[in-house]
């Protein structure tokens, strides 16, 4: 993995919590992505990737957030985006209409209890 | 006178000549001569002992021979005419006429005579002396003797019997009238007498002593006669002819007159009688006069010339002598010379062995000729033998070299001999193989020498065994390249930072050294920067230096820390590396905030340098160096704040160790002459070097040098290759520049993730698989920030990667988008206002 990014995982039960630290751009999108599929086990049925800690993303880095969501959604996975308001993330996001695509929470633990509810939710539908 | 002019006269000859051009100094002369003889004549008559008209002393002869003689017989008118005055008176004209032909014929035929045998006037031979008695005397005058007797006894003045007598009277009167006037009148001609006064009075004393002693013997009747002998004898050894002539003639006339007078011998006996004494006593005189004279005269010759030849032998012997004793000096200065030059010429050859020793340096001569080749004692010793253990030949001399190599000292020499001028060989390295196996490397000169035609005479070289230097080359370099090429070839490119760095390897062949270092650029826009020493020289220390830098670049993306960065080298050292002893500066530096951490480890301590504020040491953070045991690990961090326009140096010792000095001299020195330095960094690090270490380079010397510059002092400009990974350091440089500028960080995010949009599509889309440019410049105007990024390329439709989110960005972070594309390519102008309150204009979508 490159100097420019790096990722840690943390895996509570169904959930997995993705950190993403550093910065995305197009010279490592792809190796950012193939390590959050790489850290992210079969058996996690709800992912939250933190973007509390990334200092950069551009557009290569929504393709990417994109993509994973679709790749999970097809594995019957849901996946929650963590973004402080106000953050240099979260005006990328608002300004793509990424909000209305995939879930995305000004902190972590809103995003840790919106996804039990909407796993209970999905499990109780 | 015809006989005159045919004989040849070797007395004065122009007589003859004088007569046609001067008859009246002829017609003198032969009147003198007749006067000279008729007087003499008269005066002879008086001693006569018969009839008046025989004596036995008749001087006109002698003065008629002189005559002729010394004048020529050119002049015999005269004789005869005298002869005939003189006899005229005494018989009748006939028989005058008669005596007188005789009387001139006799001394005509004389002088004849005389000259004929070589008769020298001098008579200062004893040949003269016998010349003139016989020939001109005796022999001649049996002539006028036999005429004048003759004519007599036809004139009947004579009788039969008495002829006998009358013609040795007349015989032995005319030869006594040669013998004793003739010496006198001739010694008269001689050349004027040298002779002293004293030598004048006595010659004079002489002659008057023989005047009385012969008077004196002539007036007593004893028979004392002899007495005058002596003195005649006396004046001859004297005087020679000068006064033996003279004497003789008063001798001879006191006698003649005695005679005539009947005085003391005299007086008793015949006419006969008187006359056998009185001729016997004359020809004594003149016979003892004459030969004495010129015996003398000879022997005194004969003596000076002898001791003329001795005195010029003398001389000789002298010259010769000298010249002898001259060349004898000369010899033994020669001597002593050659000595010298030998004892020279042996010390320099001694010393020539010596240098060669010392030099291993070998030479050799090939006199090609004789093919016969000369080895100096080293040359031996470079091939493993004994000085001049055996004769060599050109063959021979190759004998150990190995193959190829022998292959090419033959072409070199052949070309050079065909070559056919005097001329200098090319070098040649060759390798020669000793007897006990040692392989060496020799590198050989030589020249060769033709004669006037161009035929090789000799080639003389010189040979060095370079084995060792060959040896120590060879890894000098490979240390020299594996230490180029450990150390980084470029610096990275650090917007904002100004770096450069000099690396100056020791000049001498083994001083490689184990100085490096490294600059990095390192994640969120860090840079890091490292110097160090790895002790020992050569290939080891080269190979340790590399791997140092490898573990340290590793480490360092791993951890922030410098100083567990240098704690995991430390481990490394320790535990893993080719190393004794290293020591390291590692130092990071943070562009945005201007802060320096580092960690030192035993290694000269940064040098920082505040514009005019002067230089300081970072003497903090020190530790001890890599591979020192028994030192604790934990350190902390020195940070610095190092301001923008400040430069930090960092150095090996190399830069600050000189011999005779100290340490600490050498960063006092430095740091003195860091202060008054240039503002240019690449100027500033050549004159450290040039003052600090000059061309004499004993150890390796590495310099780094940095400086923050202020971005926002001028527009940013950016060129740089449109590739993925210039992104991230794009961006640092950016966020910077416009933290620089005041852009709050909101508005700094908004440009810094449109630009970053920009820039990413040139990349993806404006060159495909080619090589591009991608420029950027931003520009704060009224307010505004204007980015412009450009390409030169040709866009490529989209592969949908981006899915328009990237123009949304742009479009939505910026407050005016403008693209202009074409077919020398695209330019996006995004402005962005710095005021806060634009950003409340844009309508977001929450």
């Amino acid at each position: 993995m490159s100097e420019l990014a790096r990722i840690d995982a943390e895996h509570r039960g169904s959930l997995c919590v993705i950190r993403l630290h550093g910065e995305v751009d197009i010279s490592n999108d792809r190796e950012v992505l193939a390590a959050i599929e790489t850290a992210v086990p079969h058996s996690a049925l709800r992912l939250i990737v933190d973007l509390t800690h990334t200092t950069y993303l551009d557009s290569a880095g929504l393709a990417l957030l994109l993509r994973l969501a679709e790749r999970l959604q097809a594995r019957r996975q849901q996946m929650r985006i963590v973004a402080p308001l106000g953050s240099p993330v979260r005006t990328v996001l608002e300004l793509t209409g990424m909000l209305g695509v995939i879930p995305v929470e000004g902190r972590l633990e809103d995003a840790v209890r919106e996804s039990e509810q909407g796993d209970g939710r999905q499990e109780s539908s | 006178m015809g006989a005159g002019e045919s004989t040849p006269l070797k007395t004065p000859g122009g007589l003859a000549q004088t007569f046609r051009s001067d008859p009246l100094n002829y017609m003198a002369k032969t009147l003198i001569v007749a006067s000279a003889y008729y007087l003499s004549a008269r005066l002879g008559l008086r001693v006569a002992l018969i009839e008046r008209n025989v004596t036995p002393l008749w001087p006109p002869t002698g003065i008629a021979l002189v005559a002729f003689l010394v004048f020529g017989r050119a002049l015999w008118p005269g004789v005869a005419l005298g002869a005939f005055a003189v006899n005229l008176p005494i018989t009748n004209g006939l028989a005058a006429a008669a005596t007188a032909a005789g009387n001139t014929l006799a001394p005509l035929a004389a002088a004849s005579l005389l000259i004929r045998v070589g008769f020298r006037r001098e008579i200062d031979r004893l040949w003269d002396a016998v010349d003139i008695v016989f020939l001109g005397a005796l022999l001649s005058m049996l002539i006028s003797a036999s005429v004048g007797a003759g004519t007599l006894l036809v004139s009947g003045v004579i009788s039969a019997h008495e002829f006998p007598a009358a013609w040795a009277v007349w015989w032995t009167g005319d030869a006594m009238g040669v013998l004793v006037v003739a010496p006198f009148l001739l010694s008269l001609f001689q050349r004027p007498w040298s002779g002293s006064l004293r030598e004048r009075a006595e010659g004079a004393a002489l002659l008057l002593l023989v005047a009385v002693v012969s008077l004196l013997v002539m007036n007593t009747d004893r028979g004392l006669m002899f007495l005058v002998i002596p003195i005649l004898g006396w004046t001859a050894w004297r005087f020679q002819q000068r006064g033996a002539a003279p004497a003789a003639l008063i001798a001879a006339g006191i006698a003649s007159w005695a005679a005539a007078q009947g005085l003391g011998p005299f007086r008793q006996g015949t006419l006969f009688e008187k006359m056998i004494t009185l001729q016997s006593f004359d020809a004594t005189v003149a016979f003892s006069s004459l030969f004495f004279a010129a015996l003398v005269t000879e022997r005194m010759r004969d003596r000076e010339a002898l001791e003329r030849a001795a005195d010029e032998l003398e001389m000789r012997v002298t010259r010769r002598t000298a010249e002898l004793s001259a060349a004898n000096e000369l010899l033994k200065r020669e001597i002593v010379e050659r000595h010298e030059t030998d004892r020279r010429l042996r010390q320099r050859e001694g010393q020539l062995a010596e240098a060669q020793e010392a030099a291993q340096v070998g030479s050799w001569e090939w006199l090609i000729p004789e093919n016969r080749v000369s080895w100096s004692d080293e040359m031996f010793r470079i091939h493993g033998f004994l000085p001049q253990e055996f004769p060599l030949t050109f063959e021979k001399a190759l004998a150990q070299v190995a193959e190829d190599d022998v292959v090419r000292i033959r072409a070199s020499v052949k070309a050079a001999l065909e070559r056919g001028r005097g001329q200098h060989l090319p070098d040649i390295e060759y390798r020669i193989v000793r007897p006990d196996g040692v392989e060496r490397v020799l590198r050989g000169k030589a020249k060769l020498n033709v004669g006037s035609n161009g035929q090789p005479l000799r080639m003389i070289g010189t040979v060095q065994d370079v084995t060792e230097s060959k040896m120590a080359e060879r890894e000098h370099r490979i240390a020299e390249t594996l230490q180029r090429s450990l150390l980084p070839d470029r610096l990275p490119e650090v917007p904002g930072v100004m770096l450069t760095a000099r690396y100056v390897p020791a000049t001498s062949d083994m001083e490689i050294g184990g100085d490096w270092y490294d600059v990095m650029q390192l994640p969120d826009g860090l840079v890091g920067l490292a110097i160090g020493d790895v002790a020992g020289h050569g290939l080891r220390a080269a190979s340790t230096m590399g791997q140092m830098r490898m573990a340290l670049r590793v480490c360092a993306l791993e951890e922030r820390s410098p100083n567990r960065v240098v704690t995991r080298l430390r481990h490394l050292v320790r535990g893993q590396l080719d190393a004794d002893f290293a020591t390291l500066v590692y130092l990071v530096f943070d562009p945005d905030s201007g802060m320096v951490r580092f960690a030192n480890a035993g290694h000269p301590p940064p040098l920082v340098v505040r514009g005019t504020d002067g230089a300081t040491y970072l003497e903090g953070g020190l530790g001890p160096p890599l591979g020192a045991v028994g030192f604790p690990d934990h350190h902390l961090d020195v940070t610095y704040h190092l301001a923008a326009g400040s430069t930090l140096f960092l150095f090996t010792d190399g830069l600050v160790e000189r011999r005779g000095a100290t340490i600490r001299d050498g960063l006092d020195r430095l740091k003195t002459l860091v202060a008054v330095s240039d503002e240019d960094l690449e100027a500033m690090c050549d004159h450290l070097l040039f003052e600090m270490v000059g061309s004499d380079v004993s150890d390796d010397v590495a310099l780094l040098a940095f400086r923050p510059v202020l971005l926002a002092r001028e527009p940013l400009l950016l060129r740089l290759p449109a590739e993925p990974h210039v992104l991230a350091p794009f961006r640092w440089t950016l966020r910077r520049w416009l933290r620089e500028i005041g852009a709050s960080p909101q508005i700094a995010n908004d440009i810094l993730v449109a630009s970053g949009e920009a820039c990413a599509n040139v990349i993806q889309h404006a060159y495909g698989a080619k090589e591009g440019l991608l420029e950027v410049d931003l520009v704060v105007l009224d307010g505004t920030v204007e980015v412009t990024v450009r390409d030169r390329g040709a866009w490529r439709p989209s592969d949908g990667r981006g899915t328009g989110y990237g123009e949304r960005l742009i479009r939505g972070l910026m407050d005016s988008v403008d693209v202009k594309s074409g077919s020398g390519g695209t330019v996006v102008r995004m402005r962005r206002r710095l005021q806060a309150g634009s950003q409340g204009e844009r309508a977001r979508p929450h």
